[in-house]
């Protein structure tokens, strides 16, 4: 098998970019901007402003208490495996009374392996209406795959399978830039690369609203970072005094922007330049995009998703048409006390996600703005007694008004410790691989079909590139206009 | 006997074995020479422990303060210890122990996580100069760790519920406290198989290495019950199984019973075979004997501690003595830490002078060191004497980074990491500590300094500094840069910013005869910029 001759492929057509772009000169110019280097073949921008955000669940979500079976027999599966008793819950299981108000039903019916049902957590009744009204969709058993793997080829090593599985960083990496960790760029910056064509301002094409990750770093698409207050300014240049010395104000300036010789020094000096230069610019903007939308207090998700969405409503202020952001949340490494901390997550996760949601609405986006949930892995369907331990495939979800929502996209696994779909206690084997769901969104921003390879480097190893869950906004236009 | 040559070259030692530099502490360095001051150094007792921080100030009592319920005095009681008192090059390397064997503040949800965590510190420190393999030992028993990581209340298998053992301790103490994920040649650099690098252990031995860690839990055995005094109704447990070793002994446990949960199976894992019906305390010694002893310990484990201390790149050949000096400490121990942070620090590579200028030597000053440095330099002092600040973990309002607060076991940052799109990515090297560096925290840090170097922040407002050496230079802009270039950076401030600041604090108006509040002005804009500078913020 040849794993990594499309990286070699991407690899090619990338020097023959940046080559272009080194001519210019500009490479991540604020000033000049980057407009139409040729890009036009491998990304269009045709069609107005898109944006991708990116969810990041940290710790490695329990899908197993996330999509929950709730047909009578799989429910009895799911219990008898989690350590539940009849329908009442206990162990890690959920009650399954308390899942009737939050079942999934396909409008058009949708047959799911063992005629499986299933319920969303209880706490996330928001993201159950935007199923219900079309705009989310789960994908069900997602994971990092180089290659198709059966458990068959699992098992003898004949195909082989991404390195350090079930480890929280490597895997973390392995979402977010198909390598483990040391990767060099992420699937949301190399999305960056391509688009920063369609950009004035090629800074603003990702966008990093949470803490430092490898997702949205590009070969030349750099992550700005955004705090949920908006940019920090650096007090004493905004107000023009050190402890009222203007003169010591601009020395200041003049430091922070200075290193000398030292290879770290000089990064760092780049790094304080970089925030002096576009913070009062992205708060100027961001002053003038007024948001209505509540997005609550106290939800660290919702607080980062509000910038993002400030950011998008000041997207011609800032001069982007196309963008990808992430934001993320903490907290799901639940090997203790599932039950009591994990509802609770998903709570918060279904009020920012909802929120967000709103919010693109009001700023006429929605159908524009597409976000989607990663994270470290799933977990084991088994207990180790109040908790669950490190996975593989998980269950995800894409929300969004080009979201062909409203339905199930990949396979469901069986609710099994034993069966083939799953390698041992219940950790999934993916049947939908990172690259198949990454080329799928990368695709509807405008990335073109030759250049899926350079987003998701084994995409040609897998049948589909396009798994069918977005559609373009002209489309989802042309729908709602049939439907009135 | 090598001696420092200047006060440059002392300043820099010290910055790099303890938290701050000072007069004293340059001439006794330069009158003694590197390792005869370290070895006395080293011998300082420990003046004051965690334990001893909450029994003085009355945090370990059960009041109507309701200190059992929080992490304030957790957060207090460290900020005590590096902020103040002695045996600086003991606290130093229990840091750096604390950013490997990571627990954190915000993540241990019991009663006493203040105490807990003050144990966990004193483990750290009590065993910083001393065997690797007590340590392990100790943090794994540890209750706060054993909440941190789960090993609290797991249990051995269960056919009849389909309950398996917690994996979370088994998986981190190979992945991250000892062996790592690859194999390593002794001088760290990975060992290969066409090409590929070879992972040290499957998830097979994740499972096997679990059954080691079921069966522990709190030991009660002395702790006292007391009656909550907002609750009559209720009683609140002391202090005492905050900080006991967690145990497998049933009849210690807040509920005694007559059966543990240690697992009687077979454990298998790293080709290790531990019999069926070995006990919890044996199993331990098995196990930790084992990974111990495993190749890779000392060149995963040195590496990290180099960067801590002295640089983010160092060369296998130094990874490769301090790894030498782990295996086998010149009298055939093993694991001997204070060996190791000698090694450290007097190895050729960290005290050759030539790599200041060495564009790729040297490291990233973490936040929170740069505090410590700043509060040490200039005679910080608490007024309550609790030094009661908070979490400063925050980058946007500020200092991004607290200390025991890494938000996952996978510390602050990790020793990999390189920022994309950077001259240190294109130079192939790394910068862990840029990690937390971003638009937001580099801003987010110099208006925590504006707040800092007066302590006139509100959330810093127990503290104060004296700048009682400073003050008489004050009106002496050269003079008064010489003496903080020295202190903060040891002397590492390059020409064109030493010219600046001194042209720029000669904007504020200071004679002699000025007030000392117009020379705190002064200084306190000196002791900002250099801190702002680059010059200062990567340690050479």
């Amino acid at each position: 098998m040849h794993i990594g001759k499309e990286l070699e492929i991407s690899r090619r057509a990338f020097l023959q970019r940046s080559g272009q772009l080194a001519a210019m000169g500009a490479a991540s110019s604020y000033a000049l901007g980057l407009a139409g280097i040729g890009e036009a073949a491998a990304f269009s921008s045709d069609g107005g402003y898109k944006a991708l955000v990116c969810v990041f669940l940290y710790g490695g979500n329990d899908h197993g208490n996330t999509l929950i079976p709730f047909d009578p027999a799989n429910y009895g599966r799911y219990a008898a495996i989690r350590g539940g008793i009849n329908e009442e819950g206990g162990g890690i299981a959920l009650p399954r009374a308390s899942l009737a108000g939050t079942v999934l039903l396909p409008a058009g019916g949708q047959t799911l392996t063992d005629d499986i049902t299933y319920a969303l957590a209880p706490s996330m009744p928001r993201m159950k209406a935007r199923f219900d009204q079309g705009v989310m969709a789960p994908l069900l058993n997602v994971g990092p795959l180089i290659a198709p793997m059966t458990r068959a080829q699992y098992d003898n090593n004949s195909v082989p399978r991404p390195p350090k599985l079930f480890s929280h960083n490597d895997q973390q990496s392995t979402w977010q830039s198909s390598q483990p960790e040391g990767s060099q760029t992420g699937w949301g910056g190399r999305m960056g690369d391509l688009a920063q064509s369609a950009n004035t301002n090629a800074m603003f094409t990702a966008i990093n609203a949470t803490g430092n990750a490898v997702f949205l770093s590009g070969r030349q698409a750099l992550p700005y970072q955004v705090s949920p207050s908006g940019a920090i300014l650096f007090r004493p240049l905004r107000t023009g005094r050190l402890f009222g010395s203007g003169t010591a104000a601009s020395a200041l300036e003049t430091i922070l922007k200075s290193a000398s010789g030292n290879i770290l020094a000089a990064d760092h000096a780049t790094i304080n330049d970089r925030s002096i230069k576009f913070g009062s610019f992205v708060n100027n903007a961001l002053a003038n995009a007024a948001i209505a939308t509540d997005f609550g207090t106290g939800n660290g998700l919702a607080a980062q998703l509000r910038t993002v969405a400030g950011m998008i409503a000041a997207r011609r202020s800032l001069g982007v048409t196309r963008q990808v952001f992430m934001v993320s949340m903490g907290g799901y490494d639940n090997h203790d006390g599932l039950i009591g901390r994990h509802d609770g997550l998903l709570a918060q996760l279904d009020f920012a996600l909802d929120a967000f949601y709103r919010a693109t609405v009001e700023l006429g986006v929605a159908d524009r703005v597409t976000t989607f949930t990663a994270s470290d892995f799933g977990r084991t369907l088994s207990s180790n007694g109040d908790g669950s331990d490190h996975g593989w495939g998980g269950h995800h979800f894409v929300l969004g008004a080009s979201v062909a929502g409203g339905r199930f996209y990949g396979r469901a696994p069986h609710v099994s410790v034993d069966t083939p779909d799953q390698v041992g206690r219940g950790r999934l084997l993916p049947t939908t691989s990172v690259d198949e769901y990454s080329a799928t969104l990368a695709k509807w921003l405008g990335v073109s079909p030759s250049e899926l390879p350079s987003i998701a480097p084994n995409i040609g190893r897998f049948a589909n590139s396009d798994l069918g869950f977005m559609q373009q906004p002209e489309t989802v236009a042309a729908a709602a206009k049939r439907m009135t | 006997m090598l001696k420092p040559q200047t006060d440059g070259e002392a300043a820099r030692f010290l910055l790099q074995a303890s938290f701050s530099a000072s007069s004293g502490a340059i001439a006794e360095v330069r009158n003694d020479g590197f390792a005869p001051w370290l070895d006395r150094a080293m011998r300082q007792a420990n003046d004051v422990s965690a334990a001893g921080y909450f029994e003085a100030r009355g945090f370990d009592r059960v009041d109507a303060n309701r200190f059992y319920n929080g992490t304030t005095t957790g957060d207090w009681m460290i900020w005590s210890q590096l902020l103040s008192g002695g045996n600086v090059l003991r606290k130093r390397f229990a840091l750096a122990l604390s950013e490997f064997f990571v627990v954190s503040l915000g993540d241990i949800d019991i009663s006493w996580r203040g105490p807990a965590i003050g144990e966990y510190w004193d483990i750290l420190n009590r065993n910083a100069f001393g065997s690797f393999r007590t340590l392990i030992e100790e943090i794994t028993l540890n209750p706060a760790m054993g909440v941190y990581l789960n090993t609290r209340g797991n249990r051995r298998a269960d056919p009849r519920t389909g309950r398996v053992p917690d994996e979370n301790y088994g998986r981190e103490i190979m992945q991250l406290f000892s062996i790592g994920l690859f194999e390593l040649n002794p001088d760290g650099t990975p060992r290969t198989n066409g090409g590929e690098p070879i992972e040290t252990y499957t998830n097979d031995d994740v499972t096997g290495i679990a059954k080691v860690f079921t069966g522990y839990d709190f030991n009660y055995s002395q702790t006292q019950a007391f009656p909550d005094p907002t609750n009559p109704a209720r009683t609140v447990a002391g202090v005492d199984f905050a900080r006991r070793p967690m145990t497998a002994d049933p009849s210690k446990w807040s509920r005694p019973s007559a059966d543990g949960f240690h697992a009687q199976e077979e454990k298998r894992f790293l080709g290790l075979v531990i019999p069926a019906g070995t006990n919890a305390s044996e199993s331990l010694r098995l196990a930790l004997d084992h990974l111990v002893a495993h190749p890779n310990v000392g060149p995963f484990f040195a590496r990290q501690m180099i960067q801590r201390l002295v640089t983010s790149n160092p060369s296998p050949a130094y990874v490769g003595r301090v790894a030498a000096v782990f295996a086998n400490n010149g009298q055939g121990r093993r694991g001997d830490l204070g060996a190791v942070f000698k090694a450290i620090l007097l190895d050729e590579e960290a005290r050759a002078m030539a790599n200041v200028a060495n564009p790729a030597f040297g490291k990233l000053r973490e936040p929170m060191l740069r505090f410590v440095q700043l509060a040490r330099t200039f005679g910080v002092r608490s007024a309550s004497g609790n030094f009661e600040v908070g979490s400063l973990s925050d980058p946007a309002n500020r200092l991004g980074q607290s200390p025991l607060r890494s938000p996952s076991v996978f510390n602050f940052f990790r020793p990999g990491y390189f920022p994309a799109g950077s001259q240190i990515a294109t130079n192939n090297l790394l910068a862990p500590e840029f990690q937390v560096v971003n638009e937001t925290s580099v801003a987010g840090y110099v208006n925590f300094l504006e707040g800092a170097v007066g302590m006139s922040a509100s959330y810093l407002r127990d503290l104060s500094l004296d700048y009682a050496a400073e003050l008489p230079l004050a009106h002496d802009p050269a003079r008064l840069v010489d003496h903080l270039d020295l202190l903060l950076t040891a002397n590492q401030l390059s020409a064109p910013v030493r010219e600046t600041i001194t042209g720029a604090i000669g904007s504020f108006a200071v004679q002699q005869t000025s007030s000392d509040a117009d020379k705190l002005r002064r200084i306190h804009a000196a002791v900002l910029l250099v801190m702002a500078s680059t010059d200062y913020l990567v340690q050479k």
